[in-house]
């Protein structure tokens, strides 16, 4: 079957067997897929691309027709320092959630690994709760505790001595507002990266543990030599995903700050929408998607080639 | 007999409206037939002046039925541009008066100037209004009502301070700080609740020391915030701001009826229909309604009142629409005599036309009144971006907020207002 769906034979085959030879059953199977795929992604990911290539307003828009200007809009955000601000902002944010996304699941992994059953379901359902309610309810109810006049943090901080928080703006000072925009962006990502990681401590064969601690490796050495190498291709695949989503957060910025963030928030998702619904030029909008898509290939490549590496080093190892 | 006369009258006015639609004659009023989409905006319109206008107009045109959709302000901008990029888009929209420069320019309404006088006292429709619907000199809405605000107070709070309603803005302040003074038991307590983002209110502070948004010299915009009036405008608001609100300096009005209503706020700016969202049994507190006043906003000068914004919306039909008779048909059924009469009494908010001005009556008159001085925002294609983008509410969070000086928080808005007013 490989062979079948592989590269063709080389050897020039008897002409009275070729019918024989030439199996079309793989490619029959896998034509719903890859049409599929195609329709789903590829399709909207050209569009794009054939968008940003365009001007396209409001009056192209209703029109249905948008004008070519080649490379134009790529080289007006290249110009534009405030997209030079953005892009370095979202890289900035997206390095902080997922460092503390994947450094705060492991230690939460870990502690389940520890527990007894009923606290570990415990635990196990309270992060299942998080992960199962929709972003915008959860975002709607940060917003409402961090409220300015009504926010029960300010009642708590001050009622427990942290300082005078009546009227404490956490937006004011916009690192301040995208510290507690991590917050509950990273609050969002630890259910599902501590569960995978969890399933993954799972494999980690005691054996292996407790030999490393009988020649004397204490917590910490069994933890790095040990159980990190194995659990390294879930680790991988975490960060990569952690990664694209952190590089693409939208809902969290947009409802906290009541669908009118100011330029000191905007990461590139907010700022591609910024200029495609609220300025209406879809085609710049177009661009900047396209340039989020690249920069996301680019920053992610890294994780896929390592990936693939673990993947064939525990092929070879099978094999 | 004065309703029905007005009943007649519309229906009159809307069988002419179909004689001369149908042209040839071919077929009667009755029969037309299909469904028309309305979108209005969340609490526009009172839901018994729309349910009234549909009632009048099923008994016009029984065969069709009409599907009213109200909308939120807050995401309309990417609604209707989605909505009109359809080949099936709303047959009529309600558009805030600052949009419908940006969608005629696009293409996006019917050009109605031929069907003027079909409309209920079209001679007589608020100038500013009518402005927002003329795009190069063609009419493409019809104008739907007005608001403009003043400053409502609790007269309870200026009683026990001592003060009356100022009549200059140093009076304001002077006032608001004896309120200050009056109320300094409370830490939640603001003479002049203002959230940072509340650039409506901001505009006549602006406006009253000789600045503006934006001139055009030779076709060109070019942005004014940075001018010496629009500053000195901003410098008075800022300390007004810094010693009489505790408002959220990010945040924006929509919380400020709510707030008022919890009884910590002496002043707030807003709209003449405020006061019903005020005392409402829900969203606020029936109690205060007899404590309420409103005074204009004042001006530098002694004696007279600031500039205000005048907001409002006007009604346009579609371009693709394939109902364009029908939607106009329904539109002149809203915006008509009867229905315009229970906009300003129901609804309180300004109706339409100059020939109902005196209408308002009580805490009414005074946003009335402010209406007669009011100002509007550059009536530009592009001006839907600039409020898309936040550029003014951004430059007040800056200012209010001391995060940038005011000559460079003015200089960076009105820059990026002189390029997006002139972007293609």
């Amino acid at each position: 079957m490989g062979v079948a769906i592989a590269a063709p034979d080389l050897e020039p085959a008897p002409r009275r067997h070729w019918r024989h030879r030439v199996n079309f059953l793989p490619y029959a199977l896998i034509t719903p897929s890859v049409a599929v795929i195609a329709g789903i992604l590829a399709f909207p990911l050209g569009m794009l691309g054939w968008l940003s290539l365009q001007n396209y307003g409001l009056r192209e828009l209703i029109a249905h027709q948008g004008e070519w200007v080649g490379l134009d809009n790529y080289t007006t955000i290249l110009k534009d320092p405030l997209f030079h601000q953005v892009v370095i902002r979202s890289l900035l944010f997206t390095l902080t959630c997922v460092a503390l996304t994947i450094f705060l699941s492991t230690l939460i992994s870990l502690l389940l690994l520890k527990v007894r059953s009923a606290i570990r379901v415990l635990i196990a359902s309270a992060l299942v709760f998080v992960w199962a309610t929709p972003v915008v309810v959860t975002v709607d109810i940060w917003q409402w505790m961090f409220d300015y006049e009504f926010g029960v943090i300010n009642y708590l901080l001050t009622q427990l001595h942290f300082g005078n928080y009546i009227h404490h703006n956490w937006f004011d000072n916009p690192v301040q507002g995208l510290a507690v925009i991590a917050l509950i962006v990273v609050w969002g990502a630890i259910p599902f990266v501590t569960i995978t990681l969890f399933a993954g401590l799972l494999q980690v064969p005691g054996d292996i543990v407790d030999a490393a601690r009988v020649d004397g490796a204490n917590a910490w050495q069994s933890f790095w030599h040990v159980t990190v190498p194995i659990l390294k291709p879930i680790l991988l695949i975490v960060t990569c995903l952690s990664t694209i989503w952190d590089f693409g957060v939208f809902n969290q910025i947009y409802i906290m700050l009541n669908q009118r963030p100011s330029s000191d928030y905007f990461v590139i998702a907010i700022y591609s929408y910024r200029e495609s619904f609220g300025v209406t030029k879809y085609g710049l909008g177009a661009t900047i998607a396209v340039v989020m898509v690249l920069i996301l290939l680019a920053v992610t490549f890294f994780y896929v080639r390592e990936t693939l590496e673990v993947a064939d080093v525990q092929k070879e190892q099978m094999a | 007999m004065k309703v029905r006369k007005v009943w007649v009258s519309t229906l009159a006015l809307a069988t002419a409206i179909a004689a001369a639609a149908c042209g040839g004659g071919a077929s009667t009023t009755n029969t037309e037939s299909g469904t028309l989409t309305v979108w209005l905006m969340d609490g526009s319109a009172p839901a018994s002046v729309v349910d009234g206008t549909n009632a009048d107009f099923k008994v016009k045109y029984p065969n069709v039925t009409v599907k009213v959709e109200l909308q939120k302000w807050g995401e309309i901008g990417t609604k209707l541009d989605t909505g009109f990029a359809g080949s099936n888009p709303p047959d009529v929209v309600e558009l805030g008066n600052t949009l419908v420069a940006k969608y005629a320019a696009a293409g996006a309404l019917e050009d109605i100037s031929g069907k003027k006088s079909t409309f209920d006292n079209s001679g007589t429709w608020l100038q500013s209004l009518t402005d927002s619907c003329t795009v190069s000199g063609k009419l493409y809405c019809v104008p739907y009502y007005a608001g403009s605000r003043a400053i409502i107070y609790r007269k309870d709070m200026f009683a026990s301070a001592g003060v009356q309603p100022p009549d200059s803005i140093d009076g304001l302040l002077t006032v608001g700080q004896k309120l200050m003074a009056a109320n300094s038991s409370d830490p939640n307590f603001s003479a002049l609740y203002f959230p940072g983002k509340y650039w409506y209110a901001a505009l006549p502070f602006i406006w009253d020391s000789g600045g503006d948004i934006a001139t055009q010299s030779g076709g060109k915009w070019q942005g004014s915030l940075s001018s010496s009036g629009s500053q000195q405008g901003l410098t008075t608001l800022s300390k007004l701001v810094s010693s009489l609100s505790k408002a959220d300096k990010t945040g924006d009005e929509a919380k400020q009826d709510a707030a008022f209503a919890q009884g910590h706020i002496a002043m707030i700016i807003a709209n003449g229909w405020e006061v019903g969202v005020i005392t409402d049994p829900k969203a606020g507190d029936p109690k205060l309604a007899d404590k309420l006043g409103a005074f204009p906003i004042p001006s530098s000068k002694a004696g007279q009142t600031a500039p205000v914004f005048l907001g409002g919306s006007d009604l346009g039909v579609a371009k693709k629409s394939t109902h364009q008779n029908l939607a106009n048909a329904w539109v002149a059924t809203l915006t008509g005599n009867k229905h315009m009469t229970e906009m300003a009494t129901v609804g309180g908010v300004i109706p339409n036309t100059t020939s109902m001005l005196n209408l308002g009556t009580g805490i009414n008159a005074v946003f009335y009144g402010a209406a007669k001085n009011s100002r509007f925002v550059p009536n530009s294609q592009n001006w839907a971006s600039v409020e898309n983008a936040n550029v003014i509410p951004d430059m007040l969070v800056k200012i209010f907020t001391k995060q940038m000086p005011i000559p460079d928080a003015t200089k960076s808005a009105s820059d990026k207002i002189t390029t997006l007013l002139n972007g293609s």
